[in-house]
């Protein structure tokens, strides 16, 4: 009888042991797509007749795939081309480590999305065959004609594309509105400011004026920011706007100062940025708790009347979702967004000239997996083309004409009130999966920014940037540039300018000791790599 | 002679496992965890002689080498992670590993029983709160208008800011540390504690020793031995729970780096910001793992020489 009772006990540990084994391993059921659930689409004419299951990597995928069954135009299109999505999710918080992870184990997805043009690790996965190379482009005209923008075509390696980026402008000039600054205009007006700012010292007097005043009693701050890695896109355009980068620390852009092409970062014009930066932050015209802020804490900041003004991403489509929509009617029920909070106009800088960020026209990439069957990839970028196909882009930001819209002129009118997200809630996933296409939302036409007061202030604004801004000269060829050193070569210039701003040293010691810093890692030698490699392929 | 005790001792070994082969298979799922989950997957660790391949995987990189470690030996990042790693823990295991001890015999004081087990469960409650949601709160109330400034301008004093100063984020961290965890380390010198005969207590008493005294010659030495294994598991354990990637990593920000980036924080934004080498960053960790074992053996062979007993 005790032996029994014994086994019982060995029993029931073992049971307990295998079963949470089994917990931990990997749902391998899911790997094998399953060609018999999905009925053919067609007769043998039809060249997507074979049914094909995508495992797709996006930000929130599947919450945005599980929106599927309440969009008829998404449901269509990929059974047009005979396609079922499986969502292999990340999050805004891990995909580069899940992605770096699953390209370390041979476990991509089919497709997946991240940011990582330039990195060493992505330089890897083109030599060492992680990604597929894309092919022949003719037989998708769509898809062709958009790797004709030159930063798009340059990305090319040894002739091949090994990605498709998400572009978002059609000109680095509009990268005026990745970098925005909200500012309350009420609050400012209220504090005795008559006119909108136009220099820097006209900003910082209105910040001033805000954060003394306090017109609402809440303790006000001045500026605060979505995101640390944002600030150099602000702070950099007083009179070194080539800086400007995105954070990803490989993205850096050269100049040529001296008659040597060095990191903008390092130019001259570098420090009067940062001793303006520091003067705003010593006279409290920056949130002291900048360096642990987070969207969401600049979002309520903002919109509930702590910060004066916010740098963000995402430029007016972040305005009208994050604050208006989101936020600003629980804090400002009566208050028409539109009149009281204003968009910064790029300042007139210490040379006169009014400079915004500058980035690429594009952010963050497809890729496909090096395992993955042409026959797939080959289904894949026909979605893609017809994603990017006049039909296309119409069916997925305005729906069914005669159903959705109609065509007076060259408008297209709406036929109903409801927002085109709610009746069509996965359009904008399958739309950002290919390009973000940001600039067609800075359109009259386009719904995509709903509350119209904010919508004709984005069209207005870029009107007024193509018009009154210029980009300062730069060549885009020796940021993709790879040589030994710059290969690993970093310049976190956000964390550079944050310790900057909270160090007791004067600006000029912790500048040098920052500088000193990159020499110990290899700048002089990056530097004289690319001169050597640019007076070879005859860059001037 | 030598070889016939040898197999004498072999077949004794074999006699026992037999006759108590029900605990040797209770114990078999144990074992089996751990040649899966530890000492398999070690064999990444050869990667910090590799350079690593994505298309060879482990196995498949080209050797290098000694060639990261060369490089580690010139990497001031990595220096100033490695000092670091190495003053946090160094700090962490002096003001953290006694600060239970005393609070288990302070606890094992009390009479009543309902005290007892009041400040039992309120010191022990923060360590079930994750360190991401603990960092969040940190966050908040460390913020300009956060509680701890708002009460520090009432009475007029300036402002602070000590998650973003290079001088007050490392005692930030021994003392969040120590709120988090100081009830919960406790538990088990409680557990010692309890564990002592009352009669002994009661004729110390009888023979006129006081608190302290009851303290000193019998408390301490009922849990001395205890004390003795914990200190050695904390000493191998410094450098990875001393330095604490969970509570660093959620706490800090770049103005901090040069008191605050240890070993693993390093790792991780060299391996997944920057995009390093893995096999450079495996030989990293194979470092810190390598000086933990030498200062688990160093402290295990201390406590024996001290007369306890030790681990092995």
């Amino acid at each position: 009888m005790k032996r029994i009772q014994k086994f019982g006990v060995i029993l029931a540990c073992m049971t307990l042991f295998i079963g949470l084994l089994a917990a931990c391993s990997g749902n391998n059921g899911n790997e094998k797509p399953s060609e018999s659930e999905s009925p053919s689409a067609g007769g043998e004419e039809n060249p997507y007749s074979e049914p094909m299951e995508v495992s797709v990597s996006f930000w929130d995928v599947e919450a945005e795939m599980a929106k599927l069954k309440d969009d008829p135009i998404v449901q269509e299109i990929l059974q047009k081309f005979n396609i079922t999505i499986k969502p292999v999710n990340t999050t805004w918080d891990d995909y580069g480590q899940k992605i770096q992870m699953w390209a370390a184990s041979g476990q991509l997805p089919d497709v997946f999305a991240i940011d990582a043009i330039g990195t060493q690790y992505q330089r890897k996965w083109v030599e060492q065959g992680v990604v597929a190379p894309l092919p022949d482009l003719a037989k998708y005209p769509n898809l062709a004609q958009y790797f004709e923008a030159p930063d798009i075509a340059g990305l090319a390696v040894d002739g091949k594309h090994y990605t498709i980026p998400r572009r978002m402008f059609p000109s680095v000039d509009w990268s005026a509105l990745d970098r925005t600054v909200y500012y309350r205009w009420d609050l400012a007006q209220a504090a005795g400011i008559t006119k909108e700012p136009e220099t820097w010292d006209e900003f910082k007097a209105m910040l001033d004026a805000i954060v003394k005043a306090d017109p609402e009693g809440k303790q006000i701050t001045g500026l605060t920011a979505a995101q640390v890695k944002m600030l150099g896109g602000l702070f950099w355009l007083y009179g070194n706007p080539v800086a400007t980068s995105d954070g990803s620390g490989a993205d850096f852009k050269w100049i040529k100062e001296d008659g040597k092409f060095i990191p903008a970062v390092f130019s001259k014009n570098a420090l009067p940025a940062l001793q303006n930066m520091k003067e705003m932050y010593d006279n409290n015209l920056i949130d002291p708790d900048i360096a642990l802020t987070s969207p969401d804490i600049a979002y309520d900041k903002f919109a509930s009347g702590k910060a004066a003004a916010m740098l963000s991403g995402g430029g007016f489509v972040n305005l009208d979702l994050n604050i208006n929509t989101k936020r600003w009617a629980a804090s400002y029920p009566d208050k028409d967004i539109s009149e009281t909070v204003k968009v910064l106009k790029p300042l007139t800088g210490p040379d006169g000239e009014r400079h915004h960020a500058i980035f690429k026209t594009y952010w963050s990439e497809s890729y496909f997996s090096g395992k993955i069957d042409p026959k797939k990839l080959d289904r894949i970028l026909a979605l893609y083309d017809y994603v990017l196909s006049p039909e296309g882009k119409d069916l997925l930001t305005y729906g069914k004409e005669g159903v959705d819209y109609k065509v007076e002129g060259d408008k297209k009118v709406l036929l109903s009130d409801t927002p085109h997200v709610e009746k069509y809630p996965l359009t904008g996933f399958l739309r950002d999966l290919v390009a973000y296409e940001t600039a067609d939302r800075y359109d009259m036409n386009n719904p995509a920014i709903a509350n119209e007061g904010i919508r004709q202030q984005a069209v207005d604004y870029m009107d007024w940037i193509l018009e009154n801004t210029k980009v300062p000269e730069y060549d885009i060829r020796l940021t993709y540039l790879s040589t030994p050193t710059k290969d690993s070569f970093t310049i976190f210039d956000h964390d550079d300018l944050l310790n900057v701003m909270l160090s007791n040293d004067p600006v000029e010691k912790t500048w040098q000791k920052i500088v000193d810093g990159y020499k110990s890692k290899g700048l002089d030698k990056m530097i004289e790599e690319v001169n050597a490699a640019a007076a070879e392929q005859g860059i001037e | 002679m030598q070889s016939g005790e040898k197999v004498r001792t072999s077949r004794n070994l074999w006699k026992t496992m037999l006759q108590h082969k029900y605990f040797y298979l209770m114990v078999l799922p144990v074992l089996i965890w751990y040649a899966l989950f530890a000492y398999g997957p070690m064999y990444g660790v050869t990667l910090a002689f590799k350079t690593f391949d994505y298309s060879g995987g482990i196995w498949g990189s080209p050797w290098i080498g000694f060639e990261h470690f060369q490089k580690l030996w010139s990497d001031a990042d990595f220096h100033t992670a490695f000092k670091n790693t190495i003053i946090i823990s160094l700090m962490k295991l002096l003001i953290n590993f006694p600060m239970p001890i005393i609070l288990a015999i302070l606890i094992n004081e009390f009479s009543r029983k309902t005290a007892k087990r009041f400040f039992q469960t309120v010191l022990t409650f923060p360590h079930f709160i994750s360190w991401v949601v603990l960092a969040g709160i940190i966050t908040i109330i460390l913020s300009r208008d956060g509680v701890v400034n708002q009460v520090l301008m009432v009475f007029g004093f300036d402002p602070i800011s000590p998650l973003t100063d290079s001088d007050s984020f490392r005692p930030l961290l021994y003392f969040t540390h120590m709120w988090r965890e100081v009830g919960w380390d406790s538990i088990i010198y409680l557990a010692a504690l309890a564990g002592i005969n009352p009669e002994l207590y009661e004729a110390a008493e009888m023979d006129g020793a006081n608190r302290f005294k009851r303290l000193l010659h019998i408390a301490w030495p009922g849990m001395k031995s205890t004390v003795a294994i914990l200190l050695i598991l904390h000493v191998g354990q410094m450098l990875t729970q001393g330095a604490s990637f969970v509570q660093i990593f959620n706490l800090y920000s770049s103005p901090v780096y040069g008191v605050a980036d240890v070993v693993d924080t390093y790792i991780y934004r060299t391996s997944f910001q920057v995009g390093g080498d893995f096999g450079y960053m495996t030989a990293v960790g194979l470092i810190k793992s390598v000086i933990s074992l030498v200062l688990l053996v160093v402290a295990n062979t201390i406590v024996k020489r001290m007369g306890e007993e030790g681990l092995y």
